[in-house]
């Protein structure tokens, strides 16, 4: 075409090249976290609930690397046991999140009419409400325990997602392609989730590994507001809140978790980015 | 006033290699060639805009000013007041928040005033001053690039760098702004360089024009002496490929192949591989442009080369696109079509048929409602009132039909969509493509995917690509093998070849010409451009906004236009 934008040097190299060293150390990251997440409990030099009261909270020694917590826990093993439910609950979230999001914004974009329209309202009423407060209230109504604040939190994400999924489909939904499969005859199915999905794939996932990041650190916040998990489970929010007395004892007993939870939002954004800007120059 | 010598622009890989022009004062010289052949970007590096990441190299002298190399400030100078750009959307280079005025103003020189400012806009052809005070979506496409040159020309510029500046527009537009664009630059003595993909453009505008293949350029001369004799296998080559508004022609001849890369062919002549002429010469050193009589330049290494392949060869058989049956039910009849987009009349009662095998040519300009018809036989828009009939099947509302009739319908009219960057889903394979869309045919009439393939002139092991591994051309042929797995009776071809290259698209009508002739598959055939309705339909119907003007066999529309209306598209081309 005359007049063709050439592909600058970044998006070139980003296709052409392996993965760079952003992509690979966040990858990482969470890989090492999944890992603990993972055999955690098994790795742990200690058992994360084993109390040694007499020991009580210690600096980081030989024997404790990361010391101990009021209760003589060590707080390696607790961090070690604790990525499970730490990254667990933010992973139910976003997938829930992305299929409930994926399937709706779809439907949305591409049936458009009454659908779309009774979907939109809905969605508008549930951005226009105070998205962490709602949260607060209704785990404490609901009686606090972890599944209602995953559930909570799933409905609270998802329209943010409808509306970009929506707006995406409704722009691929006018391609010639999707045209073309209309004309094939193609049910409304097989166009949605065969043709119109894989063009949307990229902005998908990355909404979905920022749904994660969210959920992390909103279930981080409710665990140490104390609603969600039961006190004594070994979480990196609870760890938190329950050390977060003993900053002249012990600081990392509460630093150490509460910078695991930080990294570990970070490495999933900024894979997030690199995943999108790869995917979609496939 | 413009001189280049060795001109490259390079990126990661180098993307134009050595190009020598001159522009002198008062000419018009016209750079052609198809798309990847480096035009564009030789423009920008005349005024030192370049994309990021690439750079150029050579020398640029504008005016006794070197510009490769030059330092921002200095080239400040230089555009606009010495060398300007007009460029080729006149959709997108206008700021949508400035008025027409605003443009001409920003780049006046002095003081402006309103005077000024008409005056200015007087000499594009806008009498009336108020079109200062507008803003562009207030103008159509046409005032939209007359208020860009009167922007263009406000520096005073001593050469004009034209753009594609007439291809995003219709035919009727095209030619009032070429003639506009040649009468300034008279007035004005100014140089102009004319880009442009369109041979004919070039030809009849262009005091010399010199015709660009992978980054170089491979000949150069008189437009009319190029045309009448081209020395460069390449050039006769695109001639050939031309359709001709004038006559239906017995076959249409692509180039076979495609373009090489510029970095791939630098030691070499770059169209020895897709040469019949291939010598050791060509493929030893590259052939350097070298003089063949008077202002004439050629980089071919033979003193014949165009013999070579006839250019507008002696095919003047007008028996080519046959009529189908007249008799009898015809395949396609549409009647009293309406649709209205709120304040807009697409479609104002429109009505035309096809016949079983029959091709028939629907032309009409942007806007006209050719689209909208076609989309509503298509049953992707619902029309607002008429009938529409498909092999006796009422098809008006596709949600009335039974999932049965539907299913027929879907076996009986398929399209071919115009660009082919969006016509194929970009995450399926082409064989994924294919195998789903034959799996849509009749149980019995299931035609396999290498078959698709062969049937459209592409190697079967193509099934496995994706469509960004493939060129427009082949999209577009993957594209008509998908609508042709389902065996269907009528082929819609909205525009299909509009946005390919000259030598594609010769393969591209030969292709389908060869469909509607073996297959005896009817087509509606969509377009502009009324050298492909000759080439290509048997009737014409042409549609003037939302209603049809004209209707009849395609030479007597072509020849004797009895409309107003097409008499002046036909005197646009000629």
């Amino acid at each position: 075409m005359p007049g063709t934008v050439r592909l600058g040097g970044r998006a070139r190299r980003l296709r052409r090249s392996r993965p760079g060293p952003v992509t690979l150390l966040s990858g990482g990251i969470l890989a090492l976290m999944a890992a603990a997440a993972l055999f955690g409990t098994w790795v742990a030099p200690y058992d994360p609930a084993a109390q040694d009261l007499a020991l009580g909270a210690t600096m980081p020694s030989w024997a404790h690397w990361a010391g101990t917590d009021e209760l003589g826990r060590d707080v390696l093993s607790r961090c070690l046991a604790g990525a499970r439910s730490a990254l667990l609950w933010p992973l139910v979230v976003a997938l829930g999140t992305c299929a409930m999001s994926t399937s709706l914004g779809l439907l949305a974009g591409y049936r458009r009419g009454w659908i779309d329209a009774v979907m939109m309202r809905v969605v508008d009423l549930l951005i226009a409400m105070p998205g962490l407060l709602m949260l607060i209230v209704l785990v404490g109504v609901l009686g606090g325990g972890i599944g209602w604040a995953v559930l909570a939190m799933a409905v609270l994400f998802t329209p943010g997602d409808i509306r970009v999924v929506r707006s995406l489909t409704m722009a691929q939904r006018e391609l010639a392609y999707a045209e073309a499969a209309r004309t094939l005859g193609l049910s409304r199915t097989r166009i949605m989730f065969r043709h119109l999905l894989p063009n949307i794939a990229p902005t998908v996932v990355a909404g979905a590994l920022l749904s994660f990041v969210a959920a992390l650190v909103a279930l981080s916040g409710l665990s140490f507001l104390g609603i969600g998990l039961p006190a004594g489970t070994p979480d990196w929010g609870l760890m938190i809140e329950e050390n977060r007395g003993l900053l002249d004892l012990n600081p990392w007993a509460a630093v150490v978790p509460a910078a695991l939870v930080t990294i570990a939002a970070t490495a999933a954004t900024l894979l997030g980015d690199q995943l999108f800007e790869r995917l979609s120059d496939a | 006033m413009l001189e280049t010598r060795g001109l490259r622009v390079v990126g990661d890989r180098v993307l134009v290699d050595g190009v020598d022009l001159t522009v002198a004062a008062g000419e018009t010289v016209g750079l052609v060639g198809e798309s990847g052949s480096g035009k564009s970007l030789t423009a920008r590096a005349l005024v030192g805009l370049l994309p990021r990441g690439l750079r150029a190299e050579g020398s640029v002298e504008v005016g006794g000013t070197q510009v490769v190399g030059a330092s921002e400030r200095l080239l400040r100078g230089v555009r606009g007041r010495r060398i300007s750009l007009l460029m080729q959307d006149p959709f997108t280079m206008l700021n949508p928040l400035s008025t027409a005025g605003a443009h001409i103003a920003e780049t006046l020189p002095g003081r402006t005033s309103r005077q000024e400012i008409a005056r200015r806009l007087a000499e594009v052809g806008i009498d009336d001053p108020a079109v200062a005070g507008r803003h562009p979506f207030q103008l159509s496409g046409g005032m939209r690039q007359r208020v860009a040159l009167a922007a263009a020309l406000a520096g005073d510029p001593e050469l004009l760098i034209a753009d594609e500046p007439t291809t995003a527009l219709d035919a009727t537009t095209q030619h009032e702004i070429l003639a506009l664009l040649r009468r300034v630059q008279e007035a004005r003595g100014m140089g102009v360089l004319l880009i442009t993909h369109d041979l004919r453009v070039a030809f009849a505008v262009c005091d010399r024009v010199a015709v660009m293949y992978a980054g170089r350029v491979v000949e150069q001369g008189p437009g009319a002496e190029l045309a009448a004799a081209p020395a460069h296998p390449y050039t006769s080559g695109l001639l050939g490929a031309l359709p001709s508004v004038e006559r239906a022609m017995e076959r249409l001849v692509g180039i076979p192949g495609s373009v090489p890369r510029a970095d791939e062919v630098a030691g070499v002549c770059a169209f020895a591989t897709r040469c019949d002429l291939v010598a050791a010469a060509c493929t030893e050193a590259r052939p350097p442009l070298r003089p063949i009589g008077r202002d004439r330049l050629t980089a071919c290494v033979h003193d014949a080369a165009g013999t070579a392949r006839p250019p507008l060869a002696e095919t003047a058989s007008l028996t080519v696109p046959t009529a189908g049956p007249a008799d009898g039910e015809p395949l396609l009849h549409v009647e009293g079509l309406r649709k209205r987009y709120g304040a807009h009349t697409a479609l104002g009662g429109v009505s035309l048929h096809v016949n079983p095998g029959e091709t028939v040519g629907l032309v009409g300009e942007s806007g006209s409602g050719k689209t909208t018809l076609a989309r509503s036989v298509l049953g992707l828009v619902t029309p607002d009132g008429g009938r529409i009939r498909l092999a006796g099947l009422d098809i008006t509302d596709r949600a009335a039909l039974d999932p049965r009739e539907r299913a027929r319908v879907h076996r009986l009219v398929q399209c071919v969509f115009q660009d082919p960057s969006t016509s194929l889903n970009p995450a399926m394979t082409v064989g994924a493509a294919l195998a789903e869309a034959s799996a849509r045919a009749a149980p019995g009439d299931r035609i396999g995917v290498a078959e698709l393939l062969e049937l459209v002139g592409l190697p079967a092991a193509y099934a496995a690509r994706r469509p960004k591994a493939l060129s427009g051309g082949q999209r577009q042929r993957v594209a008509i093998a998908r609508a042709l797995a389902v065996r269907p009776a009528l082929l819609i071809c909205d525009e299909p070849v509009a946005s390919l290259d000259v030598s594609v698209q010769a393969h591209v009508l030969e292709l389908l010409r060869g469909i509607g002739r073996d297959l005896g598959t009817g087509m509606l055939f969509i377009t502009h451009d009324l050298a492909v309705v000759r080439q290509i339909a048997a009737r014409t119907v042409v549609l003037l906004k939302g209603a049809v003007v004209e209707e009849g066999t395609t030479s007597t529309v072509l020849d004797a236009p009895a409309h107003d209306y097409t008499r002046r598209l036909v005197s646009a081309v000629r």
